[in-house]
Parts: structure tokens; sequence; C-alpha cells
């Protein structure tokens, strides 16, 4: 008991020593403030909760605490949703995915930020340094609007994963070359220079039975050329199709051209349906489980670390597991470019992709002492210094001066392919209408990945939804 | 009945009531498909002893050991105790130092949560079903009914005006609310099983008690409850099974504090920046099982011993 | 009136007064307790009267009575009233629309297809995993009916699936079922030497599904057979022998009697379980392959779609389904045991 007391005495008297010598200011009227925050526990955001535990020093001088409840991936979202829409109150700060924006804007969860940026010189510089693609995908709502809500937390983009063992063998490049007449890619550049179709051709190349030889050595389990997300959950085939449907000139349902923008005629357009076609033409190089309809992003990683795909399209966000020697097979035989594209008349390749990744948002709850402690802490996360250093552990930055310097590619071996692919980046819908949009799609893709109905019959049961519910709400005239 | 059988009641195999005995040649048949039907739970516990690169070998690894040359060696991976640690302590962010998970709390948790509310249960819903299978109220079968629709519903109907409860109540992420919640999520069970156990008794024996001057009390206490140890035992082991593994509810009633194994258990499923984490999985899969198969082997004996006192149906 | 511990009329009367004055006054934190011991008190009385006057079903029932009302009955009834009203868990507009979400459920061109459709997959579902829980429960219960060496040892080995979490044996029968690493695949491709997927087709993942559920919850139906087949008393196979009787009719007569109510039980239970059927489904298949039970239907309408009022109106039409089915089976249930 005694020598609790002393330590708090001792405590007392060193920290009124303090305040003698920093003058007293400071301490005089420092406040505990606490910042509760929901997170998919993950290491972006493991990483972000260690540097503010470690590096974070609140300029207001106040005793900042970031309460971090780490809830595990697959449960995030209902777990959130509950807890906002409940009413519960509970948390300050939440990753939340873009395409939740709307929902949980007209909810009246989601702190509109614009008066926070326009009243700080500073923050609205912050705001300013971040890329456009990735400004307008997490922060706007409605899509592309003045609205604004979120900062990136993770921005994560879909790059693509090859294997240098397979790709850059000798033999393997000469029969390439003699079956279809063009270079294997083998480097980062090579790779993100190729279109669709050498990615088929890929595909079709290194289809090879057990007891077949690959890149010299003997087989003892089938291979398959490429992969990439073609799944029933979430979001793990719209991203995919939403990709093609952009690159060959069709478009989902635009909601910055709301109210008069269709979605029928436009989401079953002869570009966004032959979009769809290609989407499907690729899957039959791909291992047998995407006939299943369970070929999400984390299936398709998995197959690639245990090495039995050329080829993978997935996340950046993925990319640490590959390169762990314990939980991959194929960690010292990586390289990363863009995804595909597909060429144009021009010869050029258009990359324009679905982008990924996670903003935070600030609640409407947050008390204004709350909020200037958090707006303190996004200039703080958001600065060039503490990106580079996230980007140094593993996570990635769309602040401009960031991805730029040279040394970010350095980082991480997919860090080139994450900036070149930044421009190439748009989102889906922010409408709070997304996840009755989603799962319809989602269902109705499963139906063609499967093999149940045609690319065409697909994309108009999908418009007519799309039309049917968007006129119901309003936001289709 | 057969004297070697004596070698195994020494042993403390007792001796049957019941429909009789047989003797190794149906332990024999019962074996083999016993372990038919644990193999899937044994490649689990397998599982989370395999070093993380043999967790999705093709050919399967399946065995730890090749039995002196029985299994092939491509079958065989080399066991490791690694995983269990990584339950407790891993690295958290990419080439960070191992950090604790919390994975200790959540099992504290999850025995504190589990047993109270089970013993909770219990307590009050065999009480409930002594009342309603002695002393029948009026529309006492429709009292059991609407008891019995409180499980129809799907946990997320209902889960939104519990958690708003929980919020004015002060009870979010409590241990109190989350307890109370599984004490009524066991109840209608609970009832339902022990109120059959109670109709099977006969009522001659109490009937007897009564006219010798025992109370109503000593009736329930030292005749009625004796003999539906079984009941009892059955009747904790599956609500101890249901609440320990229940999920939704866990998800999203209960805080940082008191998150329980089911819902933590997530972190291998996607959560280390990948897919599933097999071996991890596997491991928090093992060592969750252990209290919940413990219990269960313990009750067992009450719960095959069965209703000894020969009493004649009602 | 007079003041008495058993005056439950009076304690009714005072805490109404003390409650509504509490309400009025005080804030929902603290006036929550008050009501609380209010309750209480009233309790406390109907307690001390229902004793004194020897009234033990009452008593004995209360409490249990109390737990469920608080924490399922309420909610239940709250999400009844949703049903009622045009309301999104994300928006804070309500109106009163009257039946107009459970004709939108079960008519609407958009929303009915899918409703009708998980309705009949989850109905399969029902069948196909009791029906396959019944038998191999039931079979395995006999096995281990008699008394022989190792019994307890081998009866845990069956008992343990239905300790795992769901979320553990869904996420491996993912693994044993996939065609690239998985057991399943491996064996057939090496008999047959073509390349198996069973998930590919609704006959494959329905059986995928029916499996894991049926290996999984079998051990259930088991220990309620077997806890009935054990608390047979022994005299009456005794007698039954000395009297010849055949195997078959000693079942029937002397054993079934025993076993019927639980068997029962068991099946009730498993029917209620098995319409809520949901996370093998998440996990297996996501509900591709025409899978979609009405239960995840419902996780995605009022918990992903937020669309409370309406997902409240199909548990509601899905209550009244099951309801009407489980009377079905008491109804039967008692007149066969009032037949003997």
């Amino acid at each position: 008991m005694t020598v609790v007391t002393k330590m708090k005495g001792f405590a007392a008297a060193t920290g009124f020593a303090a305040t003698l010598l920093t003058g007293g200011a400071t301490y005089a009227f420092a406040d505990d403030v606490t910042l509760t925050m929901a997170v998919p526990d993950w290491p972006p955001t493991r990483v972000m909760k260690k540097f503010f535990d470690e590096q974070y020093k609140p300029a207001s001088g106040n005793k900042v605490k970031l309460d971090v409840d780490f809830i595990p991936w697959p449960d995030f979202y209902t777990r959130v949703n509950a807890s906002l829409t409940s009413g519960e109150q509970k948390y300050n700060f939440i990753v939340s995915d873009s395409q939740w924006l709307g929902a949980f804007v007209e909810g009246g969860y989601y702190r509109k930020i614009n008066d926070l940026v326009d009243a700080d010189p500073d923050f609205k510089k912050t705001m300013e340094s971040i890329h456009p693609a990735v400004y307008n995908a997490y922060s706007t709502y409605p899509y592309k609007s003045a609205n604004l809500y979120g900062f990136p937390q993770f921005p994560d983009v879909l790059v693509t994963y090859g294997r240098k063992d397979v790709l850059c063998n000798d033999e393997e490049q000469a029969a390439f070359k003699a079956k279809y007449n063009e270079k294997l890619p083998c480097t980062g550049d090579e790779i993100s220079n190729m279109d669709w179709n050498t990615f088929e051709h890929i595909g079709e190349f290194f289809m090879r039975k057990k007891g077949e030889k690959l890149a010299g050595q003997v087989l003892d389990d089938d291979f398959y050329g490429i992969a990439y997300q073609a799944g029933k959950g979430y979001d793990f085939s719209t991203t995919s199709v939403h990709t093609f449907m952009w690159q060959h000139g069709g478009n989902i349902w635009d909601e910055t051209k709301a109210p008069t923008g269709h979605a029928e005629g436009v989401v079953n357009s002869p570009e966004s349906i032959a979009g769809m076609e290609h989407f499907l033409k690729l899957l039959k190089y791909m291992p047998p489980v995407v006939k299943t309809g369970t070929m999400d992003i984390f299936v398709s990683d998995q197959l690639f670390r245990e090495g039995k795909v050329a080829m993978n399209v997935d996340w950046v966000g993925l990319g640490e597991a590959s390169l762990d020697p314990k939980s991959s097979k194929v960690s010292d035989k990586l390289v990363f470019g863009m995804a595909p594209g597909l060429r144009g008349a021009d010869g050029k390749i258009d990359h324009t992709e679905q982008i990924g990744g996670q903003p935070f948002v600030l609640t409407t709850w947050t008390t204004p002492e709350q909020t200037k402690e958090a707006v303190a802490f996004v200039k703080w996360w958001l600065s060039p210094e503490m990106q580079n250093k996230f980007a140094a552990a593993g996570g990635q930055s769309a602040i401009k001066s960031v991805y730029e310097d040279p040394k970010y590619a350095t980082y991480r071996p997919w860090n080139k392919a994450f900036a070149e692919s930044l421009d190439w980046q748009k989102d889906m819908w922010h409408v709070p209408q997304f996840f009755e949009l989603l799962t319809q799609q989602q269902d109705q893709f499963d139906l063609a990945i499967t093999g149940k109905q045609d690319a065409k019959t697909t994309m108009d049961n999908v418009a007519k939804f799309q039309e049917d519910l968007l006129k119901n709400a309003g936001l289709i005239q | 009945m057969a004297e070697n059988n004596s070698i195994w009641e020494a042993l403390g195999f007792r001796k049957a009531s019941g429909v009789g005995e047989a003797g190794w040649g149906r332990t024999l048949v019962v074996a083999i498909v016993s372990l038919i039907y644990f193999l899937p739970v044994l490649f689990i516990i397998f599982t989370a002893f395999k070093p993380q690169d043999a967790a999705l070998a093709v050919p399967p690894t399946l065995s730890p050991t090749s039995l002196f040359g029985l299994i092939p060696q491509q079958f065989v991976f080399t066991p490791t105790l690694e995983n269990f640690g990584s339950v407790f302590m891993r690295s958290m962010t990419p080439g960070g130092a191992p950090e604790a998970t919390g994975f200790d709390r959540y099992f504290f948790n999850s025995i504190v949560i589990a047993s109270s509310s089970v013993l909770l249960a219990l307590v009050i819903g065999t009480l409930a079903a002594f009342g309603f299978s002695r002393y029948p109220l009026k529309g006492n079968d429709t009292y059991l009914f609407i008891i019995l629709t409180t499980r129809m519903l799907p946990a997320i109907v209902v889960i939104i005006p519990v958690i708003l409860m929980f919020r004015v109540v002060g009870l979010s992420g409590s241990y109190t609310g989350i307890i109370l919640l599984y004490t009524a999520f066991n109840l209608a069970f609970t009832i339902w099983m022990m109120k059959s156990f109670f109709d099977e008794l006969s009522l001659d024996v109490e009937d007897a008690a009564r006219i010798d001057g025992s109370s109503d009390i000593k009736v329930f206490f030292k005749i009625a409850l004796p003999q539906v140890i079984a009941g009892l035992a059955a009747t904790f082991v599956f609500g101890l099974i249901l609440t320990w593994n229940e999920f939704l509810f866990a998800l999203l009633l209960s805080g940082p504090d008191t998150r329980t194994v089911p819902v933590a258990m997530n972190q291998a499923v996607s959560s280390g920046g990948r897919g599933t984490d097999w071996t991890l999985l596997a491991a928090i899969e093992t060592l969750f099982l252990i209290p919940v198969f413990l219990v269960t082997f313990f009750l067992q004996n009450h719960l095959l011993r069965g209703v000894t006192f020969g009493t004649v149906k009602r | 009136m007079r003041l008495s511990p058993d005056n439950w009329k009076l304690a009714i009367l005072v805490g109404l007064v003390v409650s509504v004055l509490a309400a009025i006054a005080l804030p929902p934190h603290v006036s929550f307790w008050i009501v609380g011991a209010m309750a209480a008190l009233v309790a406390a009385a109907f307690v001390v009267n229902a004793y004194r006057r020897k009234y033990y079903g009452g008593l004995l029932v209360a409490p249990a009575i109390a737990v469920l009302f608080v924490m399922n009955i309420f909610p239940l009834l709250w999400s009844l009233g949703l049903s009622f009203f045009a309301y999104q868990s994300n928006q804070q507009s309500i109106r009163f629309i009257g039946l107009a979400n459970y004709t939108k459920v079960l008519t609407n061109d958009i929303m009915a297809p899918a409703n009708w459709g998980a309705l009949v997959n989850t109905a399969m579902f029902v069948v196909l995993t009791v029906t396959a829980q019944m038998i191999v429960g039931f079979l395995l219960a006999m096995l281990f009916a008699k008394q022989f060496p190792l019994r307890k040892y081998l009866l845990i080995l069956v008992l343990t699936p239905m300790m795992l979490s769901v979320v553990a044996s869904g996420v491996f029968f993912s693994y044993y079922y996939d065609p690239t690493f998985g057991i399943l695949s491996y064996v057939i491709n090496a008999i047959t030497g073509g390349q198996f997927i069973l998930m590919d087709s609704k006959a494959g993942a329905v059986t995928g599904i029916v499996f894991a559920d049926a290996w999984m919850w079998s051990p259930f139906v088991m220990l309620l057979v077997l806890a009935g087949l054990v608390s047979v008393p022994k005299y009456l196979y005794e007698a039954a022998a000395i009297d010849r009787v055949s195997k078959w009719r000693q079942f029937w007569t002397i054993t079934f009697p025993y076993i019927r109510g639980l068997m029962m039980l068991a099946l009730l239970f498993r029917t209620i379980e098995a319409f809520k059927l949901a996370d093998l489904v998440i996990l297996l298949t996501k509900g591709g392959n025409d899978t979609m039970t009405i239960s995840y239907h419902l996780i995605r309408i009022a918990n992903e779609q937020n669309k409370t009022s309406e997902g409240a109106a199909i548990s509601y039409l899905m209550l009244f389904m099951v309801i009407v089915l489980t009377n079905l089976y008491l109804y039967i249930a008692n007149r066969r045991s009032q037949g003997d």
C-alpha cells in the first residue's frame, strides 16, 4: 500500500515539475480525449494503431487515446452496420468501404467534413494532395460531387501477380514465342504493358496436367494459367466485370449522370455485354474452383501462393502474404505489374479498373473536441512523413508527393505498379442502394460464371433490375 | 451375466443398466464407425500441428507419423507446436514483433459467459419444467409453445431491438447483458427437455412420499431431481455446446473486452491480409474444443447411467 | 388495503405510481432500474402470494417467463410491430403501412421470386437434413445402446462434431470439397482419373451442405435417443426375454415408448434449427448453385440492405410456417400417445 501511495506521490511530483518546466500552459488545460475507432483486423490497420501509439504527439497537448476495435474482416460490415443503425453511437472513426458512403451518409451517421476542410488551410492542402481518383472514390458522396466525407486509410488497386520462375524460363519463353508469335511477359514492365489477349494466351499456354513439364520440371499436380476474382461473395466478381465493361467502352449505371442517366441501355449496351463476354471467356484457363462460383480474392490469392497458377490479378493489399515464405511457396519468384488492359486500335492499352481499398470517416456524434483531435490526427496520418513510414511498413499511399517519390517503388515489389495504376481508377456507385445493386448483380454474374446463363441475358437482367430499383428510389427519372 | 466382465468393472467400465450388454465384437464394429465419423475432426486437429506450408499440400498430408512405414511418406507431415503459440502471440504487422492477440481473454470470456448462462438457464429452466409438468397452469401447452417460438426466428431479426435495449440500459459490451441473453437463448430448450424427462417419471413414488409427509420441496429435491440426472447432464451438455459456439449475438453485443472465441476466430479466416490461415484456425478450434470436450466426457457417466430407480412408466 | 407482503394489488399500485414518476422525472438509464426494482417488488408480492396459496405452478414458471419476456418475447413483439411499418434501419423515417410489407414480399415482381425461391430451397434443406440426422442419429444410438468395453471413449468421438464451431467446420468442409486442394477430389480423381468438382452443380452443392450439416448434428439426435434408450428399465427386457417376445416386437412395445418423446423433441428442435440454416451455406456456396435459404436471404435483406421491416415481414411469414409445422408434429405426437 505505502509503496503504491509513494509511487503515486512521486508521479504527481514529476508531473508538477514537468508542468513548471514547460511553462504550465499545455499541462494546465490538458484533457483526456478518447477516439474510438472501428477497423477491420488486418496489417494496414494494425500498423496505423502501432504508429499512433508509438509516435503520435498531439499538438494540442491533450492526452489523446485511440481506442481501436479490431473486428475480423468477414464480419466487419455486419458489426459496423448493426452498431450504426441501432443508434449505439459507439465509434468516432470508422474504416469504411467507399461504396458504403451513401447508405451511411443518408442515415445520418457519417459526418460531412467540408466545414473542417474549409476552416483549416493545412487540412485543405492535405486533402488536395490526394490523388484525384482516390479522392473522388474515398471522399465524395454523391460520387464526384463537392460533398466530402472520408480520408484514405488504405488505398488499394488491382495488379498482376506473376511467377518469375515460370514466365522467365527460357524454354517456356521460346515455346510461347513459337506458338503465339509474341514475347512471354517476364519483367514488371512487360507485364504492365500486357493486354488481355496476351493474358489469355498465358492462360491457355500454362494449362498443364500432372506429369507434364513446367519450366523444365515434372509437375506433381495440375497447373493452371491464370486467375482473377470471379466469386459470388460480396463484390468478388463485380470488381472484375466492371473493369472489363469500362475497358470495352461500356458503363455501369453512372450516378454522376442522375437523374437522367439510365441503367437500361447502358449496363446492357453492346459494349458492356462485350466486356462481360470477355470476362467469361478467360475463366476456362483458371483452376477448377472457379466453376463452383467461389473464386474470391482470397481463393485466387491462395492458389497463387500455393504455386498453382502462373498469374493472378488481385489486390495489392493481399501482397504481404505472397512475400512471406511461411505462407507462400512462391515468395522468391515474384514479379508484379499493372493489371492487364484492353489494347485499343491505336495500340495503347486502356487500364481502367475498379478501385478497392478503404477510406475512414468521422461520425456525426463526435464532439467538437474529439473532432479537433481527429482532424489533427488525420493531418498527421496523411502527412508525407507518416505516409512514407506507412508505405515502408507495408501500407500504400495516395498522397502525390509520396507515391511519386522514387524511393516509394523500393518499399515493396508491387509499388511501382500501384503508382502507375492510380490514374486508371474508377469507383462503383456510392448511392444508398449500393448493397441491393451489388447483391443482385453478384447473383446474376454468378449464374453466368457457373455457365447457367449467357452474357446478354445476364446484363439484361441486371439492367432491368437496376432501372426498376433506381426509378423507385427516384434516382432515375 | 458373463464372469469375464468383472475385469472391466474393476477398470472402471460400469455394468450397464438399460438394454443389455455386448462384448468386444460390438466394440470393434462401433470403433470402426466412430473413427470414420471422427475423421473430419481428426483432420482439423492434425492441421493444428502442421507446419504452415503443409496445410494445403497436394496430396493432403494425413498423419504425423508414418506408423512404421505403413503410410507413404507423401501423406506424412512433421508435427509442430508453433501454431498453438501463434494463437496467443504472433506478429500482426508485416515483419513486426510478435504481440499478444488477446486470445487468452477471449477464452476466459467464452468460459465465463457460456458456463454461467447455461447453469442459470438450467436452474431457472428445471424449476419451470417441473412446474409445467406437475402443476399445469391454465393454458399450459400454450405457454410451452410460446416459449418454443422464441427459438424459431433467426437471430438477425430480433437483434436490433436487443442492441437498442442494451444501449438504453447500459448493458452493451457487458458480461451481464450477454449472459442474460444466452440464458434466455437456452431456456426454451432446457424447459422442453427437462419437462419431457419429468413427464417420463412415475408419479406413484412422489405421491407415496407426499402421503408419508414429505413437503413438495422435498419431493422435488429428494425424489424427482435425482431421477432426471441423465436429463440434466444432457441438457447441460447441449446448452453448453450451443452457447459455446454461438456467433451472431456475440458478434453484435460483445465489446472488445467481452468478445468470445467464435467471434475472434474469424481472425484466422481472413485477417492477416490474406484468406484462411488454415493451421491457425485449426489451432484455435482445437484449443477451443478442449473444454467442451472434457465437460461432455465427464458428464457422460451421468448421461449414460440413465434412470436407475427402476421406476414404472405412468 | 392491508399492508402485507402478499398483497399484489397494492404492489402493482405502488409500482405503477413510482415507475411513472421515475420515468417522467429521471433519465432513462436511472429510471430503467427503478422500474425494474418496482417490477421485482410486484413479482415478489406475487411470489409470496402464490407461496401462501400453494400455487406452485405459477411460482416455478415465473422466473423463466420473466427472463424470456425481457430477452426474447419483447424483441420479437418489437419486430412484429415493425413489420407493419415502412422502416429501414439506416433511415430516420417511419410510416405505418399495414400489411403492405407482407403483400410486397409475397407478390412484388422484384422481391417475391427470390423469396419464394429461398423458401423452396429451405423446405428442401429441412426435409433432407432433418431426415438424414434422424436416421443417422437413431442408428448411432442403437449402436451405442448396449454396454460394451470402451463404450464411453468411442461415444465421445461421435459426439465431437457438434462441439465444433460452425465457422471452423464450414471452412474446413470447404477445404474437403475443394477441387484443387481437397481430399474428396483427390481421392475421386485418383480412382477415376478425371477432374471431380463436387460443388459445381445444384445436386452437388446440396449434397455437400446436407452432408456437413447432418454430420454435425446427427450426434444431437443420437444423444437424445440414447438418453431415452438407457432409461428403459432392464427388467422389462428380462420379462420379455422370458416371454420369448421377438426383438422387433420388443423394440416397438418396450423400447419405442421410452424414446418416442425424446425423438419428437429431437425432431422438433432440429426442424426449427434447419429453418435457420445459413452459416454453412454462406461458408460453402454463398448461396450459389441455387442454394439460397430463407435465413441467409433474411441476413441479406435485414442486415446488408437494412430493409428492417421487410425482413421482419418475411421472418414472421417464416415463423407462421414453422408454427404450423411444429403444431402438426405436436398434434400427431399427442394423438399417438393418447392412442396407447
